[in-house]
């Protein structure tokens, strides 16, 4: 059991009694009547150094709503560019696609972080499976097809943020036949042939459609006590797992402290794995030294050039510091640096 | 967020790093002593010599046009877990809560979640659209939304993953990760309600899908009660623009709410019927429950939708795994406090894991929705002791155990964790996160 010294804490806590509850007469006053009244060192120190806190309210804003006649009208075309959610039951997208069309795009734009069976790669969101774990106590796998209540939303979010490093670049068709496909590979379409569309989008039914239920908090009934709350045996001490680093401070020493390659593969892990080490967006894969040795013929600082500035080339785009603007000059080119640390040049 | 393989396979290693920094610990501990008592080059600024700094002119006036802080104070500083996440993009980084000197957190410190990376956004072009069912669908710049009437509020903004990954047991060791996942800013901006009265509501418009320019276009539902209350359309951040973490130029602040409804980088409103649900309120951001109390087996299996409000939570920043106690003696016991559901009434605090408690004083301004200072004197002569706080609110709520947290709902729901969390200060000074 945990042992405590009883009494410097219970004499700390009769000082401080007397000092909380002089200033708060809501909840319990009867306790100040009762207690002998006495000024301790700890009552004295907070007193002097701690003012007690009323509550606060803003001034309404009084200016009458309405009429500021700002902006400007929003056009049908304006406002078709920028409308892109897809909503349970109204609002779903033109085009059409199968699983089979999916599945070729997907292993090619998708499995390298969802893995090929939606299985999930690293830390990357598991797509499917996870069926019927939803009542386990541990470990319950939330996919597209055990949690998602609506097959919208996989319209919707695949279309909207997908794939993650270019977003908005599908169309509604390879949305539809990728929403199939990881489908699919849930068994909620079942056919490969299957058309999905606006039409067909009625005969989906996802098995926890109704599994939801809406916010029922506070479901917690906690009471104010203030005194014998527990039965001290009751307590037992469980210390973190982590400890105090918790695996980030490591990190950050390194990062401040690292140069050359080992700063370059600082940069590649955080920002330029994600298409050059899988080749996604017509990236050249960083194992491609082909490739890249074709590119170095123009010299080194072109690359580091391209890199920075960004380049579009025949097979795909390099965005500027590869979309991650934070990244100093210097940054990039220790990044690609490592990248190419393997090729003769 | 929380994998149990990766924790898993961590924990060894971490095992290992835990033995590392607690060693890297007491020897800068020892390492401070030493300068103390021996003196050193630091001893010749001491009385009743005059510092070397005393004794030559300073930088001119404005040689750093933006400000900065002092250079010894460069260890403070926002840190991500590389681990939780599984890129440093969509991401989070933590609110070194420890090292906060009042109710505000200075932009530079404040937590930032982001999902698709952070947008450089250039303000001249960006517009807002609101659009839907609505009379007239309108695109406001910049220049537009700041002539409407704005106001300044202080409010919490907390990621409802904040103490995500305490559910099952303790697990990350320090204060900046177990509660770091909030911020508390004075946010300026533009009361929805003035920008909804311009475009003319239609009466079946009960909704609005909102939507950030981020590469994520991050986008949640959210009902037209909350809009017309007090949601705000923020550009300015303790008396400066937005920074971009917090969304610049332009972010929805839902008060109270979990901090994920309040879009950064807000470039569209939709008024829509219905909720459109959106990843983040559907697939994320939702409260899978396997309650232990029996009497509510019927729920094993749901999950809550719309959980938006962020519960009293009350956390002690001083003492604190970052803040050991060095000597034995007097101090004064900070913490901050606040609830989603308006003002905080009363912080208690308990020196013995819970068995009992004393209220602490509240300090400085108690607002609306808004971190509560709170403090309470302690003198401490090296004994064990397990620190807790518990927040009630001015509605009542008292902060959860985390025992009646896990009867309501499990370990496994990854969100809205405002258990009450127990610092054990351990006979040496250093402070433990530990579960009771």
């Amino acid at each position: 059991m945990y042992k405590f010294n009883q009494k410097l804490i219970s004499a700390v806590i009769l000082a401080l009694s007397l000092t909380a509850c002089s200033n708060d007469t809501s909840q319990t006053s009867t306790e100040t009547t009762t207690k002998p009244k006495e000024t301790s060192v700890s009552e004295k120190v907070a007193n002097a150094i701690l003012p007690s806190a009323q509550a606060a309210t803003y001034e309404e804003i009084t200016i009458k709503t309405g009429g500021f006649n700002l902006g400007k009208p929003a056009s049908k075309e304006e406002i078709a560019g920028w409308h892109i959610e897809v909503s349970h039951g109204h609002n779903l997208p033109p085009g059409e696609g199968t699983a089979a069309d999916g599945e070729e795009f997907f292993e090619e734009v998708c499995a390298n972080c969802h893995g090929s069976f939606g299985e999930g790669v690293g830390r990357n969101p598991v797509l499917a499976g996870g069926e019927g774990t939803l009542t386990d106590k541990m470990k319950p796998e939330r996919t597209v097809g055990s949690y998602w209540p609506y097959a919208s939303t996989l319209l919707d979010y695949t279309h909207r943020a997908m794939p993650f490093p270019s977003a908005q670049s599908l169309t509604w068709d390879q949305t539809w036949s990728l929403s199939a496909y990881v489908l699919y590979l849930n068994d909620i379409i079942e056919d490969e042939d299957f058309v999905f569309n606006a039409q067909s989008y009625k005969e989906i039914h996802m098995p926890n459609e109704n599994g939801f239920i809406r916010d029922e908090r506070p479901d917690t009934h906690n009471t104010r006590c203030m005194k014998d709350c527990k039965d001290p045996a009751s307590i037992k001490v469980k210390t973190a797992l982590l400890g105090y680093g918790s695996g980030a401070e490591d990190v950050v020493e390194e990062t401040k402290v690292a140069k050359g390659h080992e700063l370059g593969q600082k940069i590649y892990d955080g920002t330029c794995r994600l298409c050059h080490g899988t080749g996604l967006a017509g990236a050249p894969k960083i194992e491609d030294t082909l490739t890249w040795e074709h590119r170095l013929k123009q010299g080194l600082s072109k690359v580091h050039k391209h890199a920075i500035n960004g380049f579009s080339g025949q097979s795909g785009v390099m965005p500027p510091k590869g979309g991650n603007m934070e990244l100093t000059d210097d940054e990039v080119k220790a990044a690609v640096d490592f990248m190419l640390k393997d090729i003769e040049q | 967020m929380s994998d149990k393989n990766t924790i898993k396979d961590q924990k060894s290693l971490s095992q290992q790093k835990n033995i590392n920094s607690r060693r890297k610990f007491l020897s800068q501990a020892a390492a401070t002593t030493a300068v103390v008592a021996t003196g050193g080059a630091a001893a010749n600024n001491l009385p009743p010599n005059v510092p070397e700094w005393q004794r030559h002119l300073g930088k001119p006036v404005n040689s750093n046009p933006y400000g900065q802080p002092s250079k010894y104070e460069s260890s403070v500083r926002r840190l991500r877990v590389p681990w939780l996440t599984p890129d440093s993009i969509a991401s989070i980084s933590f609110t070194p809560l420890a090292e906060i000197k009042g109710m505000i957190s200075p932009n530079g410190l404040a937590f930032e979640r982001d999902h698709g990376g952070l947008p450089t956004i250039d303000p001249e072009q960006h517009r807002l659209m609101i659009h839907g069912l609505v009379e007239k669908p309108i695109i406001l710049t910049m220049d537009d939304i700041k002539r409407f009437p704005n106001v300044s509020r202080i409010h919490f903004i907390e990621c409802p993953a904040n103490s995500a990954m305490e559910w099952k047991g303790p697990q990350v060791g320090r204060l900046q990760f177990t509660h770091g996942m909030t911020n508390c800013c004075e946010w300026t901006g533009v009361p929805l309600k003035y920008i909804l009265e311009e475009v003319g509501v239609k009466p079946e418009g009960k909704w609005l899908l909102v939507e950030g320019a981020d590469s994520a276009s991050m986008s949640r539902s959210v009902p037209m009660e909350k809009a017309l209350d007090d949601t705000l359309v923020v550009f300015g951040q303790n008396g400066e623009a937005l920074r971009p973490e917090q969304g610049y130029p332009l972010r929805l602040l839902t008060p109270g709410w979990e901090g994920n409804t309040s879009i950064k980088w807000l470039r569209r409103i939709e008024i829509t019927a219905e909720p459109s649900y959106q990843r983040e309120e559907t697939s994320k951001y939702t409260d899978l429950l396997n309650p232990r109390d029996p009497k509510r087996k019927d729920l094993i299996g749901k999950a809550y939708l719309f959980s938006w409000i962020m519960e009293a939570k009350a956390i002690i920043t001083f003492p604190c795994p970052e803040k050991p106690l060095k000597e034995h003696g007097k101090y004064v016991i900070n913490g901050l406090a606040w609830t989603g559901t308006g003002k905080i009434k009363h912080v208690d605090v308990s020196f013995d894991g819970g068995i009992n408690w004393v209220q602490a004083e509240l300090n400085g301004l108690v607002l609306d929705k808004c971190w509560t200072r709170f403090s309470i004197p302690f003198e401490w002569n090296g004994e064990e002791v397990l620190l807790q706080s518990r927040a009630t609110g001015e509605d009542g709520y008292v902060q959860p155990t985390l025992k009646q947290l896990r009867e309501a709902r499990g370990v496994a729901s990854i969100y809205h964790n405002n258990a009450i969390h127990t610092w054990k200060i351990n006979k040496n000074g250093e402070v433990e996160s530990v579960q009771v």
